[in-house]
């Protein structure tokens, strides 16, 4: 059974709904999977590799990295997450949109190696794993036109063509393009609890492709957006949560009855499927602000607070409902579990997300009279 | 088209006239309360009060937008609307979807131009939530119907011309089958209301029905059939929307409250603020998917039971935190006559439990979303 939930039906939605499904969607979400305590140097299942590569195909062709509206994009976004499907795909969007909003061509080679599905972007934001995408790390320019920087917890970046190093000089935040298997660029993959594509990137000299760009003006705007939509993501992983939740609950018999038969479990899942479907609405409002024009900026942190606490509660509760064997690499609670503490805190953490949409509610509001 | 019938229905909401009269019910003295205002009147003679309904019946032809955009601007300008909710979202909806056309005809109209009163006796002293424990009988009298019983807990019955009332026409095991809905006049003789004495403004009534006898002409919708109708009918009306913009309301002026104490620049109140603010964001969003669903003629009564409970969950966080910056201010009412609000936040809080028992309690909507929607209970 499929959570109802508020119809949307978007275009590009539709299209991808054949590869987000229920059938596919427990492949999805176990795909690169790495093995617990594997290390720096674990490696991707062959398998996993060419799945992975068929499924970014497939979305390329899908018209995932077209030129789409918000709109379209949080509505994948949230089937991504529904299918808990670990990918470059939220933070290539996000490059996209730094790329362009530069207006260098030297990039135009790399949107369209994007949009054809041949290659995928990297956002390379923190020095430390604790910093906020708000306050990117140093970016060291030398005079020869190269870089160093040093960038933790980058997603997929042995996956992506290029990174995208965000970073601060003088106060100013800038934007400097390297290849990812360029000279001076060396990776190291993190051991995280999510078991992915975490990786620490130390960059040296790197050969940047382009300028250097100043992307003071467009930066939290950009950020913004990508809230929207990497709340979309979280959103949707909380109704796959959910939905396996309901499962569990439905066939599990203890006390001489189905789980589902209890009040107390049932509303609990009700009262979170409510929260969802709320977020998903303000996500989606949002994403239509975005496409307006509007500054999305308070939107995007207020969304993405409500879905990281909502995606790290709904997939609590799922393990909890399937009692210790929900903490069993038999079952997909603890996969909700695990990425939960990654997804939720990779565009900001609550407390930050708290105090900037605090700060940003007390700009905006007009003096009362 | 839609910006242009806000802008028209603000416009109207904030002449002297009418800002006058929402002075004048913050100083209503105690026992006094909201009955047909003038301003339901001046709606209701541009057809604004019913928009959604056909022009015939004193609308405009329009939609559930523009209802919703009537609802919402009535709460922003701080005009009482349960009267409007109670005659034009519940039970002239009723009758509009299920009435007949003699009652469409003798009753809308009116309904719509803010002339006529009318309130719902749903709820009994032994049936609330569940109202197919109903005990309120309608028996067979010739061409007739004779109903007897006890309806508690409505509203505004003292002003009212008639009521939607539910009563029992057919004991039935099944509880649900055997419900019939009738229109009751609550001047006729027969109909005894008295006070329940309560902590909110809006009194609750007791109606007793001693033996009132109606008419086939009465029975709204098909006899028996009651409970299905009540069922199809409170979906519509659960978008969320009017739940909503009372806690917008409350949230501004908490927020209006925190800036001039200069807690806005405090990360710990802006931040909470913020989230409240957030959740309310989410909501009106939510409800307004309902709204347009409802526009789209394809509404969804999970994802209505999930606006109405998001919605009125809200109310008490905001009330928790406005009542924190008051302090004790909170506590005084417009009685008082010291305030710096009229008592507005003493009386909302005095009303703050009723949002999350109207219009289906929240438990009752939890186990809506756990049933039909999760396939749980």
């Amino acid at each position: 059974m499929t959570t109802t939930f508020p119809a949307t039906g978007t275009g590009l939605r539709d299209r991808c709904a054949e590869l987000f499904c229920a059938d596919l969607a427990p492949m999805l979400r176990r795909l690169g999977a790495r093995d617990k305590g594997a290390g720096a140097r674990a490696v991707l299942h062959p398998d996993d590799a060419a799945t992975r590569e068929g499924v970014w195909a497939a979305l390329a062709d899908l018209g995932a990295f077209g030129d789409q509206r918000q709109r379209d994009l949080v509505d994948l976004a949230e089937l991504a997450g529904w299918a808990l499907y670990q990918s470059p795909l939220t933070d290539s969007w996000f490059a996209a949109e730094l790329l362009t909003a530069t207006g260098d061509p030297a990039y135009a080679p790399i949107l369209r190696d994007l949009a054809g599905g041949a290659t995928a972007l990297a956002v390379a934001m923190r020095e430390r794993p604790g910093d906020e995408p708000t306050e990117p790390g140093p970016l060291h320019r030398h005079e020869h036109g190269t870089v160093d920087a040093i960038r933790s917890v980058v997603a997929f970046a042995p996956d992506a063509g290029h990174l995208l190093l965000v970073g601060t000089d003088g106060g100013r935040t800038l934007l400097a393009v390297v290849p990812a298997t360029g000279p001076g660029v060396t990776l190291r993959r993190h051991d995280d609890i999510a078991r992915g594509d975490l990786y620490t990137v130390t960059v040296t000299h790197g050969e940047v492709v382009g300028a250097v760009h100043d992307i003071t003006d467009q930066y939290a705007a950009a950020l913004a957006r990508a809230r929207l939509r990497h709340a979309a993501y979280l959103a949707g992983s909380a109704r796959g949560a959910i939905e396996v939740a309901a499962q569990r609950l439905r066939e599990r018999t203890a006390f001489g009855q189905p789980l589902a038969r209890m009040q107390a479990l049932a509303y609990r899942f009700a009262a979170l499927a409510a929260r969802t479907a709320a977020v998903l609405s303000s996500v989606r409002a949002g994403a239509l602000a975005a496409d307006e024009g509007a500054d999305v900026r308070l939107t995007g942190a207020q969304v993405l607070l409500l879905a990281g606490v909502l995606a790290q509660e709904a997939a609590a509760e799922c393990v909890h409902v399937h009692g210790a064997h929900g903490m069993t690499e038999a079952g997909d609670a603890q996969l909700f579990y695990r990425r939960a503490v990654v997804d939720a805190a990779w565009l900001g953490r609550t407390p930050s997300l708290r105090r900037e949409a605090g700060r940003l509610l007390a700009h905006s509001r007009i003096p009362p009279r | 088209m839609t910006t242009a019938f806000r802008d028209d229905v603000r416009t109207l909401l904030e002449e002297d006239s009418v800002r006058s009269t929402v002075a004048d019910i913050a100083a209503y003295p105690p026992g006094t309360e909201v009955a047909l205002l003038d301003v339901y009147r001046r709606l209701g003679e541009r057809g604004w009060l019913a928009p959604g309904w056909p022009v015939e019946y004193g609308g405009l032809g329009l939609g559930a937008v523009e209802n919703a955009i009537v609802t919402e601007e009535l709460t922003r300008a701080g005009i009482p609307d349960d009267v409007h909710v109670l005659c034009v979202d519940l039970v002239g909806m009723f009758l509009l979807h299920a009435g007949t056309a003699e009652q469409k005809a003798r009753h809308l109209p009116a309904l719509a131009r803010g002339e006529r009163l009318a309130t719902v006796l749903f709820s009994e002293p032994e049936a609330g939530s569940d109202l197919a424990a109903l005990r309120t009988t309608a028996r067979r009298d010739g061409t007739g119907w004779r109903l007897r019983g006890s309806k508690i807990y409505n509203l505004k019955s003292q002003y009212g011309d008639f009521a939607l009332c539910a009563a029992r026409t057919t004991d039935s095991p099944v509880a649900m089958h055997g419900i019939t809905l009738f229109l009751l006049p609550l001047r006729a003789p027969g109909v005894h209301i008295e006070p329940v004495p309560g902590m909110a403004n809006d009194r609750f009534n007791l109606v007793v029905i001693d033996d009132v006898r109606l008419d086939d002409a009465d029975v709204v919708g098909e006899p028996d059939n009651g409970w299905q109708l009540l069922n199809d009918m409170l979906q519509l009306e659960r978008t969320g929307i009017d739940f909503h913009a009372k806690a917008r309301r409350l949230l501004d002026q908490t927020i209006d409250r925190a800036a001039e104490q200069g807690l806005l620049d405090d990360p710990e109140w802006a931040g909470r603020l913020a989230e409240l603010d957030a959740t309310l964001r989410a909501g009106h969003a939510l409800a307004w998917e309902q709204v347009n669903a409802l526009a789209g003629g394809h509404p969804d009564p999970v994802t209505s039971a999930m606006a109405k409970w998001y919605t009125s969950e809200q109310i008490r966080p905001i009330l928790n935190a406005g009542t924190e910056l008051a302090g004790l201010g909170a506590a005084l009412s417009a009685w008082d006559g010291t305030t710096d609000d009229d008592g507005t936040w003493e009386a909302a809080l005095r009303m703050g439990p009723s949002h999350r028992l109207a219009s289906g309690t929240s438990e009752v909507m939890l186990f809506l979303i756990a049933t039909n929607g999760l396939g749980l209970l």
